[in-house]
């Protein structure tokens, strides 16, 4: 009797939990419960809060607010675009907190590319970056980069890059393209004489032979840039383009006498005009000396000015 | 008697308490003042509350008087070096239960400064004095009252102090504890330490102090040997015969301004101490048989309910 | 005196290692360490690391908790428990009591911090990250920072409740996170009474921050050893301030 009553109570008891976790589960299920970053509210302190109320746990703070970006880049599914604001300032803060992180600043530098005013604060990032690490070439490239894709601004682009040079870990690569850089807006004379100073003041033989190289090519280019001046005449005189490089050497009149050497010190390379943009080039290197660009980019870039435009068109 | 033999001298002592948070203050001694002696057991009695414990803890130190002067040995009580050789025993002490008998004690020789050669010695002596040698080695949590109050005495001993301070020794002790910690007590005076103790159980002062203070609302009532106090006046014995001849017992009473009480085979008299000699002689001559002769003992205890009644028709009459 | 002290260093010692908050925070610890490993994970680089900053953070916080909660109770417990009747009644002076209370209280902590670090260690190797002397050098700052918060947890103990007292000694371990941050906010304030009011703050308040390295242990910069000397000087100093006034306070408590 006395069992039995206690079993029963036991019942009760039972059956009173199993509802109360029903109805809470079912008010649970009822609200919205979407995350702050999950409705695009999440609220990112100013760096000045974070490093005061860090309390000595400075390190850990900013990998915790360094998770929380990774955390939008990698749970997003659609545009990042939205989010850029947010990540922005995560970004600010962990590099505030702790501006020894390393990766971060060009995580930013990644991420950043909406509008023109990301791109700034991605590169205001990179420059804490680089006064951080001022040994390291890679936030210097993203920021050259930032300047050259995005802002057109290819000297300050090539000022920056011209930093990295000789950097533990740099490309050798770094100062030919810093030459490119120079070329597009001060000319080849700029970069030839950029090239010759940093052949002067290095000791590597590598290095030496990379930057000649790059002078052979700003030296070719002088001679594309002589053909297509040569062009220009034919077409004036003629009223037509040519249809062969060595119709500039052809006709009762010819636009030139003889052709330079299409490659300095090797025979069996010419001039030829290239099929898919109809420019004269040496068939050694078949392209021109100027900063390579692929489709995609080129079409990106493009995206990417329209948008702009339209935005400042629409700020007007 | 000489200022070097007074061990404790306490000099119109005033501690005033508030008691919470008020301003109102309660004034838990009242200007005492009293003087143990080298070698007595010192009785400091009174009823719950009357302020034994507060003079004992400034005594040790534990407090601050308000007023007046306390000093043992010579010294003040606010110092600390010279109580290497003081013992003390709370009331209901209690000591870290995690330790053994023997690791407290252990401990407590260390506080107190006992040489490392001596301090094995001292604890295993003092365990056995406190009839623990076997339990030296069983956590405190599972000591009995007795058994702690017993650890308490070893701890105040163990540093074998001049004086030792006793509160409440006796309580929550069964009448065998008892006994055993009143020939504990014995055994110090026997070697020539001063026992100062503190407890409201009369049967145990009225065994083993030499000299008392009664203490009543925080003032002192009396103090003075415990014989004075028992016999304020003349000494007086009783006297238990049978077959006192009733004209013998007529004449006993006249003569001697005896007491008689009984009737037929048992009559008791209360006498004179200084004539029970020549009654015992008058009585025997007469054909009685002597049941008894004791000398007659007032009761501490009606004795100190006077006193205690007294102290509180002034309070009231103030 | 010394002999007096170390005795009850000890006993304190015996005490907090029977602690149950003790060996529960240390559990709390590790485990953080290895939640750390895990949230590590979530990132593509620098885990090493991240897991290394996860394991620091680890040891301050409960290192701190540690001595906050055992240290509030450390003086109380005796007076409330009474022990401390027959403890002054030996030729032990209260600031004696207090010190070694105290000393015991740090040792175990340090032992805790030194279980810890060696823990952080293990991980480290396991993981691959670098362990160097900024790490070591971080470590022994946190050991003064506890120091400094076991003294104010004791100097609060003396004279009030664990729970007020670890209300006062959590809430001072705050400012002192913070004192230096507003200070230099305050420094920019037009009101001369912020400014000064910040200043003093920082002054007089304990500068927790400067047993701070967290950062450079973090990514192993150099540390200048006026780096650590100083701070640890500054931890030691304000310990013996602390203390002293603990004992003051003490001192003038009747039982």
């Amino acid at each position: 009797m006395h069992s039995a009553c206690l079993r029963k109570r036991g019942w009760l008891r039972m059956t009173l939990l199993v509802a109360a976790i029903a109805t809470t589960a079912a008010a649970h299920s009822q609200f919205d419960t979407t995350s702050r970053v999950g409705l695009g509210q999440l609220r990112v302190p100013s760096p000045d809060q974070v490093r005061l109320w860090s309390l000595g746990f400075d390190a850990a703070v900013a990998d915790y607010y360094w998770l929380r970006a990774i955390g939008i880049v990698g749970g997003e599914t659609g545009s990042i675009a939205q989010h850029e604001e947010v990540l922005a300032d995560l970004i600010d803060v962990v590099t505030e907190v702790d501006p020894w992180v390393d990766h971060p600043y060009r995580f930013a530098a990644v991420w950043l590319t909406r509008d023109r005013e990301m791109v700034e604060r991605g590169n205001r990032l990179l420059e804490r970056g680089i006064s951080y690490h001022p040994l390291d070439w890679r936030n210097r490239y993203h920021l050259a980069f930032n300047y050259f894709y995005y802002l057109d601004e290819q000297p300050r682009a090539a000022d920056v890059l011209e930093g990295a040079i000789g950097l533990e870990g740099a490309p050798l690569y770094l100062a030919p393209l810093v030459a490119r850089l120079r070329s597009e807006r001060g000319g080849l004379q700029v970069a030839a004489a950029f090239l010759v100073q940093m052949v002067e003041s290095t000791e590597d033989q590598y290095k030496r032979a990379e930057y000649l190289k790059a002078l052979d090519e700003i030296q070719i280019e002088e001679r594309a840039r002589l053909l297509d001046a040569a062009r220009a005449e034919y077409w004036r005189r003629n009223g037509r383009d040519i249809e062969r490089v060595a119709d500039l050497l052809a006709g009762p009149d010819p636009v030139l006498q003889r052709l330079p050497r299409a490659q300095l010190y090797l025979d069996g390379f010419e001039w030829i005009l290239e099929p898919e943009t109809g420019q004269i080039v040496s068939s050694y290197y078949r392209g021109r000396y100027r900063l390579h660009e692929t489709q995609t980019d080129r079409a990106r870039k493009q995206r990417w000015r329209e948008k702009r435009e339209g935005v400042e068109g629409e700020g007007a | 008697m000489s200022a070097s033999a007074e061990i404790v001298r306490v000099d119109d002592l005033v501690k005033d308490v508030r008691p919470g948070f008020g301003l109102r203050k309660k004034r838990v001694l009242d200007g005492i003042s009293f003087r143990v002696r080298e070698r007595e057991i010192f009785g400091f009695i009174g009823p719950n509350g009357a302020g034994k414990t507060t003079t004992l803890k400034v005594l040790m130190g534990l407090i601050r008087a308000t007023s007046g002067k306390a000093s043992i040995l010579g010294h003040d009580v606010s110092e600390t070096t010279f109580r290497r050789q003081i013992g003390f025993l709370p009331e209901q002490p209690y000591f870290y239960d995690y330790l053994t008998g023997r690791e407290i004690l252990r401990f407590y020789a260390k506080l107190s400064g006992v040489s490392r050669g001596c301090r094995e010695r001292r604890v295993t002596q003092l365990l056995e004095l406190a009839g623990l040698s076997a339990e030296g080695n069983t956590r405190l949590r599972s000591y009995s009252k007795g058994m702690l109050q017993r650890i308490g005495i070893a701890q105040a001993l163990v540093h074998d102090p001049q004086v030792v301070f006793l509160d409440e020794p006796m309580s929550g002790l069964d009448p065998v504890g008892r006994k055993e910690v009143r020939d504990i007590i014995l055994r110090l005076r026997a070697e020539g330490k001063t026992v100062f103790m503190s407890t409201h159980i009369l049967s145990d002062v009225e065994m083993l102090c030499d000299r008392v203070a009664i203490i009543v609302n925080g003032r002192i009532r009396y103090e003075g040997a415990i014989d004075e106090f028992l016999h304020a006046g003349e000494p007086e014995a009783d006297l238990v015969f049978a077959n006192l001849p009733a004209e013998t017992a007529t004449r006993l009473e006249e003569r001697f301004e005896a007491r008689l009480r009984g009737h037929g085979d048992h009559i008791e008299l209360r006498i004179a101490e200084k004539d029970s000699s020549e009654a015992l002689r008058v009585a025997l001559d007469a054909g009685a048989d002597v049941i008894s002769a004791t000398p007659h003992r007032v009761s501490l205890e009606s004795i100190f309910l006077s006193t205690v009644n007294e102290a509180d028709t002034e309070e009231d009459s103030r | 005196m010394i002999g007096r002290i170390w005795a009850m260093a000890v006993n304190t010692a015996r005490e907090a290692i029977r602690s149950k908050l003790l060996y529960t925070l240390l559990f709390f610890s590790l485990a953080m360490m290895l939640l750390g490993s895990v949230l590590s994970m979530l990132s593509y680089v620098e885990r090493e690391r991240m897991v290394q900053d996860f394991a620091f953070a680890s040891i301050r916080l409960f290192s701190v908790a540690i001595a906050v909660f055992i240290g509030v109770g450390l003086i109380h417990k005796e007076v409330e428990r009474r022990t401390v009747y027959t403890i002054l009644s030996k030729p032990l002076s209260r600031a004696e009591f207090l010190i070694g209370k105290y000393t015991g209280l740090l040792l175990i902590i340090w032992l805790q911090v030194a279980i810890m670090a060696s823990f952080f260690a293990g991980v480290s190797l396991l993981m691959g990250a670098p362990l160097g002397f900024t790490h070591l050098a971080a470590l022994a700052l946190i050991a003064v920072e506890v120091a400094v918060v076991v003294a104010l947890a004791t100097l609060f103990s003396s004279f009030t409740t664990p729970l007020l007292a670890s209300f006062f000694s959590c809430g001072l371990w705050f400012a002192g996170h913070l004192t230096r941050d507003l200070r230099d906010h305050g420094a920019n304030s037009s009101s001369a009474l912020v400014r000064e009011g910040t200043a003093w703050m920082h002054r007089i308040l304990p500068d927790l921050e400067s047993f701070n390295l967290s950062i450079e242990a973090s990514h192993q910069l150099s540390v200048a050893a006026s780096d650590i000397w100083f701070p640890a000087l500054y931890g030691a100093g304000y310990v013996a301030i602390i203390l002293a006034s603990a004992a003051m306070i003490f001192e003038r408590r009747d039982f």
